[in-house]
């Protein structure tokens, strides 16, 4: 996403799904992981007549309310869609103008798009040719569309190019930037798109500004804390600029060294502690992996309101730490919502017994750390304070130094004011109302000025950039093998000084692009670029000239810097066709990747995995649980409705091994794993597949743990993680784990 | 309902299978208020095909709180009683446990707690639409045996509260077949921009 248009988040909004006129889901599941947000489809349906279109292995609760339902092979999305653009290109119902201005190696994408005939993407895919056809033709004739997905298209080996080829797909129709259109990504938690936008990951710094020297240089001062004493921090300098591990893979920089681990570029050393914030770690994949390197830890530091299973899987004695941490009804502050609009949120009662919000253990471990007043100055320097104000300093923090997202807008004082004025919001557009006119709900990202309305649909250029409106972002240069990344002739937003493409805006281009004059005043404060200017002229000037600070440019459908430039069919690591795997082979072994090696094609040719594991595995959660389930399973009513772990399974399928419905069953993973749960039989899975749900633990390999929770804190359900038979498998790009494309075998008790 | 000139509404629920995707939020959530044995399901949801493309549906079922309710009919101690609003509620304290009324009920509303010497059951429970029961309202007693009183707060049901897709409508007859009359009527006309009569009165 972020790589074809500049950023990667949802572009549109829930609300705004009522506006569409199909709807097409790839890999999501929203009746079961966003049962509110599914109102919004429902009534597009109801009131627009919107088709539904569901693409996924399994026929789920959103299948059951679809018009046309494809059961799509595991990790075949990719040939899916080079299917739909083949019969779009043939019969000319892509968007030409909007490609020909907006739209940058679309060629590529046309050419690749021959070499997948109908009849090629049904053997492929295993749907139907005419379910293809009619689907395809439904879709492009039904604008605005827009286009969901959720982790059955990411959480793949090639799930970096799986989510290029949707936004290529939209491109081709014109559905970007367009009420109704848009790549809609459902977030899966709450708050997963603000954890990512202030860094919970290991490649950038907040707000994604990367790992450079001048990256840190800028936040350093931001921070108010020395460069040179952040530098020291690091064994070295370079490291400063090196990715760190991956949640996926923490685990290899424990065990790496052991028989059969990858190796890891880690400064010559392995991890040795681990402290974990609020994260499930029994629901990511290989958990016997995660459970061998919790074992070789030092120390191991759970903080969470309930008993973390990371905590119950291992079998170390010493240095296990269970900090409770307070709820989400304990502490106050912004989260952001899947369509980048920030909800403030009010501390509903002080944090119970002994336990702390979140932010007061980092605050406590900070101070013994002995980095207490470096990490807390930042929340001074607005109003060059002697003592800071949770959590409002730290919002305001948040606005001051975040450009690349435009977060200027998302000052404490107005996300109070829109949280407190929440029913002068209309729920489709987001349009305030009486006094909130002018805003939207939340200020979507980006908000780029104190007074911005916020941005509730992306790209949009029938909006003024004042009224949310914005081009593509010129993020990869100003051109590529010769050719011009700039947005072609009249396709600027509305009222724009500049009709035409134009490129970010800094400190030397300003004059010339906006067609303006500073003054001496403002060319003394103005800051380097839109990127880094905390004195916000650049943003100010742009909105004055209805301009983006981030340009206006094409996207493209080619990231030249990919191992593949244009997304392309790789068979998964474990794929059921043998045949196949030598046509779409996976990619060549990466290594330091996240600082792991990581293997490729030599896992998915070590052995024919299909001979010995010949049914597909697919993982999806349940409405009543969410993550590792922790705090679900503790609730009596909520564990009622699932009270075992179990798989669901076709009749004939498990006629075949001999299982009956509801016996206990093995399901054995190419890892040597295996795992013990009840059959369930099922006609939403077809017979070459099972599904089983992530959000269980406190049993392993057939093995109850429950004797390990502390007295009292066992939840009412217990059982066997999905995720110690999910696949070796990650993504070339982001080490995203395949759990969504693996095989198993399986077998009566 | 013999005439028109009835001085009360007749609450009547409502599941639009259209909506309804099993998530549960209902019964969990009437489970929670009330404060409810893990063995009683005063609201269930059932999908029926499961899995079955084409065929699949699901809706959200308790007491319907019926005319002529077959329940009352077969009572042998007389327990149950009709409001005039059409609410059926139940006195426990009569209630003998026989289960007749499970027999006669078309949609499995009444449960019983079955933690009794030689399995003999407890006294009927089943769904007050929130209108608690013959005890004082809002004593603890009723409480106790009946759970939240919500319509004597002037609260709807719970379950209806929380339902995610609003496919779960309860009220009087006449406002739950507007609800439902506008979702058809309004079918393939787009979406509103705005409530309904907001530029009137505030303008654009």
């Amino acid at each position: 996403m972020a790589n074809t248009w500049g950023y990667g988040a949802m572009t549109n909004s829930l609300g705004d799904i009522q506006n569409s006129k199909a709807i097409i889901i790839f890999g999501a599941n929203p009746a079961v992981n966003h049962p509110v947000g599914f109102q919004h489809f429902l009534k597009a349906k109801e009131r627009n007549n919107a088709k539904i279109i569901v693409v996924d292995p399994r026929f789920t609760k959103t299948a059951a309310k679809a018009d046309y339902y494809a059961q799509i092979r595991p990790g075949t999305d990719i040939p899916f869609m080079y299917g739909m653009l083949n019969i779009i290109f043939e019969n000319g119902w892509h968007d030409k103008g909007f490609i020909n201005d907006r739209v940058y190696g679309m060629e590529d994408v046309m050419k690749e798009a021959k070499n997948w005939p109908i009849e090629r993407v049904a053997d492929v895919t295993g749907v139907d040719a005419d379910l293809i056809v009619q689907i395809t033709k439904h879709y492009a004739q039904h604008t605005p569309g827009t286009l969901i997905w959720a982790m059955g298209l990411t959480q793949h080996s090639n799930g970096s190019s799986n989510t290029r080829m949707a936004p290529i797909l939209q491109l081709a129709l014109g559905n970007m930037g367009v009420e109704g259109g848009g790549c809609n990504i459902l977030r899966g938690h709450d708050n997963v798109q603000g954890a990512t936008d202030m860094c919970c990951l290991s490649h950038t710094l907040p707000g994604y500004y990367g790992l450079s020297d001048g990256s840190w240089k800028y936040f350093a001062k931001s921070w108010g804390v020395d460069y040179e004493w952040l530098k020291g921090r690091f064994k070295t300098p370079e490291w400063m600029n090196k990715k760190g591990f991956t949640l996926s893979r923490w685990w290899s920089g424990v065990l790496a060294g052991n028989p059969g681990e990858d190796a890891i570029h880690n400064n010559g050393t392995n991890l040795k502690a681990l402290f974990v914030m609020g994260n499930g770690i029994t629901s990511t994949a290989q958990t016997k992996k995660v459970k061998e390197a919790l074992d070789n830890l030092d120390i191991a530091v759970f903080c969470d309101p309930f008993v973390n299973e990371g905590a119950i899987i291992t079998d170390k004695q010493d240095d296990v730490y269970i900090l409770p941490a307070g709820t989400q009804f304990e502490t106050s502050g912004s989260v952001t919502a899947t369509n980048r609009s920030a909800q403030w949120r009010t501390e509903v009662v002080k944090p119970m017994y002994e336990s702390k919000a979140d932010q007061d253990i980092m605050f406590e471990l900070a101070k013994r750390l002995g980095f207490y007043d470096e990490l807390t100055a930042g929340m001074k320097i607005r109003e060059d304070k002697k003592e800071y104000k949770w959590p409002e300093d730290a919002t305001d923090e948040i606005a001051r130094i975040i450009k690349t997202i435009g977060l200027t807008g998302w000052t404490a004082k107005r996300l109070k004011e829109h949280q407190e004025n929440w029913h002068m919001f209309d729920e489709v557009s987001g349009r305030g109302y009486g006094k909130m006119t002018g805003e939207y709900y939340g200020l979507p990202w980006p908000c780029w000025t104190e007074s911005h309305s916020g941005s509730p649909v992306l790209y949009n250029i029938n909006r003024s950039v004042k009224d949310g409106g914005m081009g593509f972002r010129n993020r990869f240069g100003l051109e590529h093998d010769g050719q011009d990344l700039l947005a072609g002739a009249g396709s600027a937003p509305i009222d724009s000084n500049n009709k035409d493409g134009y490129p970010e805006i800094n400190r030397d281009n300003i004059e010339e692009v906006l067609k303006i004059k500073l003054t001496d005043d403002e060319k003394s404060r103005i800051g380097k670029n839109w990127k880094v200017d905390t004195s916000n002229i650049i943003a100010e000037k742009c909105m004055e000239a209805g301009m983006a600070p981030y340009g206006n440019a094409k996207a493209r459908a080619k990231v030249w810097t990919f191992a593949d430039q244009i997304p392309l069919h790789r068979e998964p690591l474990h794929s059921p066709r043998t045949d196949l795997v030598k046509e779409h082979p996976s990619f060549a072994d990466k290594k330091n990747h996240y600082r792991v090696d990581t293997r490729y094609i030599s896992e998915q040719t070590k052995q024919d995995w299909a001979k010995d594991f010949p049914i597909n595995l697919v993982t999806g959660r349940l409405v009543n649980m969410n993550g590792a389930g922790m705090e679900n399973r503790a609730s009596k009513y909520l564990a009622k409705l699932t009270p075992e772990m179990f798989c669901d399974i076709h009749p004939d399928l498990a006629g075949r091994y001999g299982i009956r419905d509801g016996e206990m069953m093995w399901i054995h993973s190419p890892q040597g794993t295996k795992i013990k749960v009840k059959s369930h039989y099922s006609y939403s899975v077809s017979p070459d597949r099972v599904f089983i749900p992530i959000h269980f633990a406190g049993v392993l390999e057939g093995e109850s743990l429950l004797h390990k929770y502390p007295d009292g804190t066992a939840p009412y359900a217990i059982g066997e993680s999905a995720n110690t038979v999910t696949n070796y498998g990650y993504d070339i790009v982001t080490q995203i784990p395949e759990t969504k494309g693996g095989l198993c075998q399986i077998a009566r008790v | 309902m013999s005439n028109n000139n009835v001085d009360y509404a007749r609450m009547k629920f409502y599941c639009d299978e259209q909506r309804c995707i099993h998530c549960d939020g209902c019964s969990v959530a009437c489970a929670e208020a009330h404060e409810l044995p893990v063995e009683i399901s005063r609201r269930k949801v059932v999908t029926v095909n499961e899995g079955k493309q084409g065929m699949e549906f699901s809706l959200s079922v308790a007491c319907m709180h019926c005319t002529d309710a077959p329940c009352e009919e077969v009572c042998p101690v007389d327990c149950f009683y009709i409001r005039d609003d059409g609410i059926v509620l139940h006195d426990k304290d009569k209630c003998i446990g026989c289960s007749y009324c499970l027999y006669a009920c078309p949609f499995g509303a009444p449960q019983f707690p079955s933690d009794g010497a030689f399995g003999t059951k407890g006294v009927m429970d089943k769904c007050t639409m929130c209108a608690g029961g013959p005890e004082e309202t809002n004593s603890h007693k009723e409480r106790e045996l009946y759970g939240q009183n919500r319509i004597a707060e002037g609260k709807v049901p719970v379950c209806a509260a929380m339902c995610s897709t609003k496919a779960l409508l309860v009220g009087d007859a006449e406002s739950v077949s507007n609800v439902y009359r506008e979702r058809v009527l309004s079918s393939g006309h787009g979406v509103q921009s705005a409530p309904y009569g907001w530029d009137k009165a505030y303008g654009k």
